[in-house]
């Protein structure tokens, strides 16, 4: 076997948690390939359109009638445009099967859908993390709060998150760099719901965004956000988070780092004579040429589903339902994020103020349902995180002339003020929420296609409602007019938050991983991505993902110098 | 499919729907007319675009649809990322514009251009959505505040604001942020 198929570590997959755990191992002095199934995308020269002007998009930004037709799925997802449909998947490429209805969005590429993420960044409360097995709805996390703190304030430091310090119980504070200000409405917002509910607090977004750059930042080569609110796009200055713009380039400078695109990972070899794995078997994007690469650790970070896929797919005598599965837990429990509800109202007042700049964060706020305890009133489990912001429309409300200059005039002053919000609310695992590999039908690569079979609950359902009522209550609390709300029914996946399916526990018998993130069954493989997720908490889970990455790789390190792994 | 098939997709489910209709024979023989792959014929482009000058005139505070080229863009955005019922709609309704206005409306003074406009509109707003006039100003506006000069010079965009200031004083006279 060649010299350059041999490593210290291997990582599957380039996206959020990818980058993490190629920075970490690179830093620690680990000769390091992170294999990535998708093309190459080098931070800023492979950012097509991150400097047009909307009218110098083909369409104005408008999606073609071409585009929608040939990718109906991919093209709902959350920043799907005509800017920055080239870091999606297209639909012909990348089949599956849904056995019940799921949007499955994916970005293959280096850096993964870190170019296109949300960029929420708040910490999980130390309740969600009990709360499932103490309320009765799940199973207990093998770690705590206090387990991840310091590990989320390493990661915060080195991303960079705007944020007040707010000192909530059920979002706590972390290393922040200042918040991007309300506006006036948002303002109005927050006052009316502290004074109505006196528990209900709305604060100013958590977004990896470099409001204001530390050292470490511009170590990065990376510069302040310059409130464009085109991210999407890539980011010419590196303003907000992204494997590109951070961690891969980072790790590269040790000299540690192989990046391999185009590689996509059809399975991880375990020696049964070694009671380990020992590298990882990998397709060719494009000529379908197999290499085997080896190493002493591999990182399993190939985004929630993927890695599911992956696991499944690594069979052998040892392992035959898929690697470290000897519980049957694996593609099981797979859970995601509720983002079904959303409700905005007209706010009259503030004509006077208005804004300068694009805010590329949104307001939170913070969960107020089953907050460590279970609501008297409530007839679900779980919180919901509600994120909402106050905006400004272009044009009078209403329009006396309908031709002409005048018209035009009245078009281009600014409108009335209205504020938003819509849920992110956590759903309970279980058992019958599975992803699993078809029994024939393969990629062009000849790996089974990923079979997906999850749904809403009847929890789901009445959390939804009390959202809803929530939702129309407080609007009503803060002032609004014309209310109105919506559950527009989207299937699970179209979140982006999927998770679970190699959860972590304390028992092998009930999970996959340890509390290191090491399969129970062959711990020189972690899994640090979203499939490692226990429950779903009602947070954004990126940072999560990193925050465990890093904790897993420190662990990994340890062992190795121990001569454990 | 390429645009080139989408189009020819479309001008066959137009002419499924107007084969016995003028309106059809007419754009059939207009054409060798047509912007390269386009809906709209050459003078259908330029009587939507006088038409959406009219909607949206050149004020002395910004230059007009005409100006921002609106003809073009609408033909390009309707060609691509309509239906092609909302086509037929427009080609169809154009038709129907020449019908009622007379072949001079880009002659006409702007008072007398706006008359017809208005005329028009109130027939539109008491027909309801499928009304082509109400496609016809949707597109007009797509058009024009995706231009250049309807960000720029009606509206305000600053591609790199540099930083967010969440609360600041509308200054008199303050156009509204692209």
């Amino acid at each position: 076997m060649a010299a350059d198929t041999i490593y210290d570590a291997i990582v599957i997959g380039s996206g959020i948690s990818g980058g993490w755990a190629a920075k970490e191992l690179c830093e620690k002095g680990l000769k390091t390939i992170v294999l990535e199934r998708g093309r190459n995308v080098v931070h800023i020269k492979d950012y097509p359109t991150m400097n047009l002007a909307p009218w110098e998009l083909p369409h104005r930004g408008a999606l073609s009638r071409q585009v929608l037709k040939e990718n109906p799925l991919i093209s709902k997802a959350a920043g799907y445009g005509e800017d920055t449909m080239h870091f999606f998947v297209k639909d012909r490429d990348h089949p599956y099967v849904q056995a019940k209805p799921f949007d499955w969005i994916r970005g293959y590429q280096v850096g993964g859908k870190s170019i296109i993420w949300g960029r929420a960044c708040q910490r999980w409360s130390k309740h969600e993390f009990v709360a499932p097995e103490k309320l009765g709805y799940g199973m207990n996390w093998p770690i705590t709060y206090d387990d991840v703190a310091p590990w989320y304030s390493h990661v915060e430091k080195f991303i960079g998150v705007c944020g007040n310090a707010d000192h909530l119980e059920a979002m706590p504070d972390g290393e922040f760099l200042p918040p991007f200000d309300f506006n006036c409405a948002e303002k109005h917002l927050r006052d009316s719901l502290l004074a109505r509910y006196g528990d209900r607090y709305v604060v100013q977004g958590r977004w990896a965004h470099l409001s204001q750059p530390k050292e470490i930042h511009l170590q990065q080569g990376r510069g302040t956000c310059q409130a464009r609110n085109l991210c999407m796009r890539g980011c010419p200055f590196g303003g907000y988070f992204s494997s590109n713009a951070s961690t891969l380039p980072w790790a590269a400078k040790t000299g540690n780092l192989t990046v391999r695109p185009d590689s996509v990972v059809h399975s991880i070899i375990y020696d049964q004579s070694k009671g380990k794995a020992t590298g990882v078997r990998v397709i060719d994007a494009h000529t379908h040429a197999v290499t085997e690469y080896q190493s002493r650790i591999v990182f399993v970070n190939a985004s929630a589903l993927n890695t599911n896929l992956i696991l499944l797919n690594s069979t052998s005598n040892r392992f035959p339902h898929g690697l470290g599965n000897d519980s049957g837990v694996l593609g099981k429990y797979i859970c995601h994020h509720n983002y079904r509800t959303g409700a905005s109202g007209r706010l009259d007042g503030f004509e006077d103020k208005y804004f300068y700049g694009k805010n590329p964060t949104e307001c939170i706020l913070v969960n107020f349902r089953n907050v460590g305890k279970q609501d008297a009133d409530a007839d679900f489990v779980g919180g919901y995180t509600t994120f909402t912001g106050g905006y400004r429309e272009r044009g009078e409300p209403t329009q006396v002339e309908r031709v002409g200059g005048v018209y035009k005039e009245s078009l281009t002053k600014p409108g009335p003020w209205g504020v938003y919000m819509y849920m992110q609310g956590e759903t309970i695992p279980r058992a019958t929420n599975t992803v699993t590999l078809h029994p024939t039908q393969k990629d062009q690569w000849g790996i089974p296609l990923l079979v997906t079979s999850v749904g809403y609950d009847d929890n789901s359902e009445r959390m939804i409602r009390d959202w809803l009522k929530q939702a129309n209550d407080m609007l009503s609390a803060a002032g609004c007019k014309n209310i109105e709300s919506h559950d527009n029914h989207q299937a699970p996946g179209l979140d982006i938050h999927e998770m679970g399916g190699a959860r972590m526990g304390s028992d092998p018998k009930t999970s996959m991983l340890n509390k290191w993130n090491q399969l129970h069954a062959c711990p020189n493989v972690f899994v640090t991505d979203g499939a490692c997720m226990t429950s779903t908490g009602n947070q954004s889970p990126s940072i999560l993902y990193m925050t465990l990455t890093a904790r897993a790789v420190d662990h990994a390190t340890q062992e190795m110098s121990r001569q454990n792994l | 499919m390429n645009r080139r098939e989408a189009v020819k997709t479309a001008t066959a489910v137009v002419g499924g729907v107007l084969v016995t209709t003028n309106g059809f024979l007419i754009a059939c023989t207009r054409d060798s007319n047509k912007p390269t792959g386009k809906v709209l014929s050459v003078e259908d482009q330029s009587l939507i675009e006088d038409i959406a000058d009219t909607l949206l005139p050149t004020t002395p505070n910004s230059p007009g649809a005409k100006a921002a080229g609106a003809g073009a863009a609408i033909n390009l955005l309707l060609t691509d990322c309509y239906e092609p019922a909302d086509q037929e709609r427009v080609v169809n309704g154009l038709k129907q514009f020449r019908d009622t206005v007379g072949d001079h409306f880009a002659s006409m003074s702007q008072v007398n251009r706006e008359d017809w406009l208005r005329r028009i509109d109130a027939e539109a707003k008491a027909a309801g959505d499928k009304h082509y006039f109400n496609l016809v100003r949707e597109l007009a506006l797509q058009a024009y505040f995706s231009s250049e000069i309807g960000m720029t010079k009606a509206l305000r965009y600053v591609m790199t604001p540099g930083r967010w200031v969440g609360c600041v004083p509308l200054q008199p006279g303050q156009p509204a942020w692209a």
